[in-house]
């Protein structure tokens, strides 16, 4: 940013200067004009602000440093709208994450039955990130996964000659909705049953996007294996992930605040959980039944 | 003579450096080989352009004009890479360095869809050729982006979205 300005002074300041003017970097072969000096890059100027000294005309140079200056003055105003809604720092603890915890995580979210502690851990109050603990919600998963199923939907109406790109859109943010739809209503179940908790938004959004592994996984079987592949595969990943939901909910959601609640309150948090686990396997059939045909 | 000397040093005050992009062209061509971090900071969007206009001589060779296509794609995916890279690395990356380091990586697909013009890559062969060169162009970009941002243990984290996107450019190919 300081680049940006201190060249757009430059400019202005070479073209209010009339006489000494510094010394051309290059000969001018075009014949046609004099030489006239085009002022120099200022250090680590990349291609496309070094370009300009040719054109030989301060009109043009001082158009170009003007419109490079509102371009990077566009681009901080994106920037502080974006902090206004997301906090950055808050979404990398999100995306923190490296080859063995995914490699992990997917292993758990195909299988979860065997494993035994789905504390999140804690470290002097501050969660630790997913690299360090695998029992930590991550976006990466979610969102990659996001990407494979849309590209994977793509790919199974394109094998059954139904593709077009309006479909793939309608499908996208079909599930997008649905996301949307369901981050909201745990977030006012949450609301509505306990005090606090310790599941942000993000958290939310993580949990509800583990969905879509089971959603690759049924459409790749059943794509490979027709039908009954298909059903065989929807049964295993949505009970798979009915289990890591409810345990991961148990564990999250119930902090250890709660266990001296009321028993009423307890109670409604249970049914929040049971009755996100059992959407999930709704939901699975609904977004992809329609691929397997 | 002269006058190639003159517009040689003129092209280099342009700031295109043709050793830096024949090296960048070698670490791309040799996935085995370690890359070099320095080198690829600088934003330089020569190479990735020769690159892009090479692909689309080769798929309008082959019969297919799908310009908009190759632009869009590669527009809207590296807006993915650079925010998925910000979010994933303790530093920064700027768009035009995410921009240079998937069109150097582009080049295999050039080379897939030079074979596309003899033969039709519809078959096994060209599903198993395209998946070969789709894994080389990841490994490759996944590689430097890793060496030039210090990240650890998250090369194949990395490798996942370009190799996503390098299969729409494969698919763009072959059908």
């Amino acid at each position: 940013m300081a680049y940006h300005s201190g060249y757009g002074a430059h400019g202005s300041k070479h073209r209010a200067r009339a006489a000494p003017d510094p010394p051309p970097l290059f000969d001018d072969t075009s014949g046609g004009y004099s030489s006239q000096p085009g002022g120099y890059p200022a250090p680590g100027a990349d291609v496309a602000f070094s370009v300009n000294h040719l054109l030989g005309d301060p009109m043009a140079n001082v158009a170009m440093a003007y419109g490079s200056s509102i371009a990077s003055h566009g681009k901080d105003l994106v920037h502080k709208e974006l902090h206004r809604f997301v906090s950055v720092n808050k979404l990398k603890y999100f995306f923190a994450v490296d080859t063995a915890y995914v490699a992990k995580k997917l292993g758990l979210l195909v299988f979860p039955y065997t494993h035994q502690n789905w504390e999140v851990q804690y470290s002097r109050d501050v969660p630790l990130p997913p690299r360090q603990d695998l029992n930590a919600p991550d976006l990466y998963i979610p969102t990659m996964a996001f990407i494979t199923y849309v590209l994977l939907a793509g790919m199974a109406l394109g094998i059954q000659k139904r593709f077009s790109p309006e479909v793939l859109g309608l499908c996208a943010s079909t599930a997008l909705v649905w996301v949307v739809m369901e981050v909201l209503a745990l977030l006012l179940g949450l609301y509505l049953a306990t005090v606090r908790s310790d599941l942000s938004t993000f958290h939310l959004l993580a949990y509800s996007g583990y969905k879509y592994v089971g959603m690759i996984l049924s459409v790749l079987t059943g794509l490979l294996f027709g039908s009954d592949g298909y059903y065989v595969a929807l049964a295993w990943t949505s009970s798979a992930l009915m289990y890591f939901i409810v345990r991961s909910f148990r564990t999250a959601a119930l902090g250890p605040d709660s266990m001296g609640g009321p028993v009423p309150r307890q109670r409604l948090q249970l049914y929040l959980t049971l009755g996100a686990a059992a959407f999930q396997p709704l939901i699975i059939y609904w977004l992809t039944f329609h691929l397997v045909r | 003579m002269l006058a190639a000397m003159k517009n040689r040093k003129s092209i280099l005050e342009l700031g295109i450096h043709f050793d830096h992009i024949r090296q960048k062209t070698w670490t791309v061509l040799n996935p085995m080989k370690p890359a070099d971090g320095s080198i690829i900071n600088e934003t330089d969007l020569t190479g990735p352009i020769l690159f892009c206009i090479a692909l689309e001589a080769t798929l309008l060779l082959a019969g297919k004009v799908q310009f908009g296509y190759v632009y869009g794609m590669s527009a809207i995916g590296c807006l993915v890479i650079h925010a998925l890279l910000n979010l994933m690395s303790s530093s920064g990356v700027s768009y035009g360095c995410v921009a240079s380091v998937l069109g150097y990586c582009l080049l295999p697909m050039v080379i897939l869809s030079g074979c596309a013009m003899f033969f039709s890559l519809q078959g096994t062969f060209g599903t198993v050729s395209s998946l070969v060169i789709i894994g080389w162009c990841s490994l490759s970009a996944s590689k430097i982006f890793i060496a030039a941002l210090h990240m650890e243990g998250q090369q194949l984290l990395v490798a996942y979205p370009c190799a996503l996107l390098y299969g729409l450019f494969a698919l763009l190919t072959i059908f």
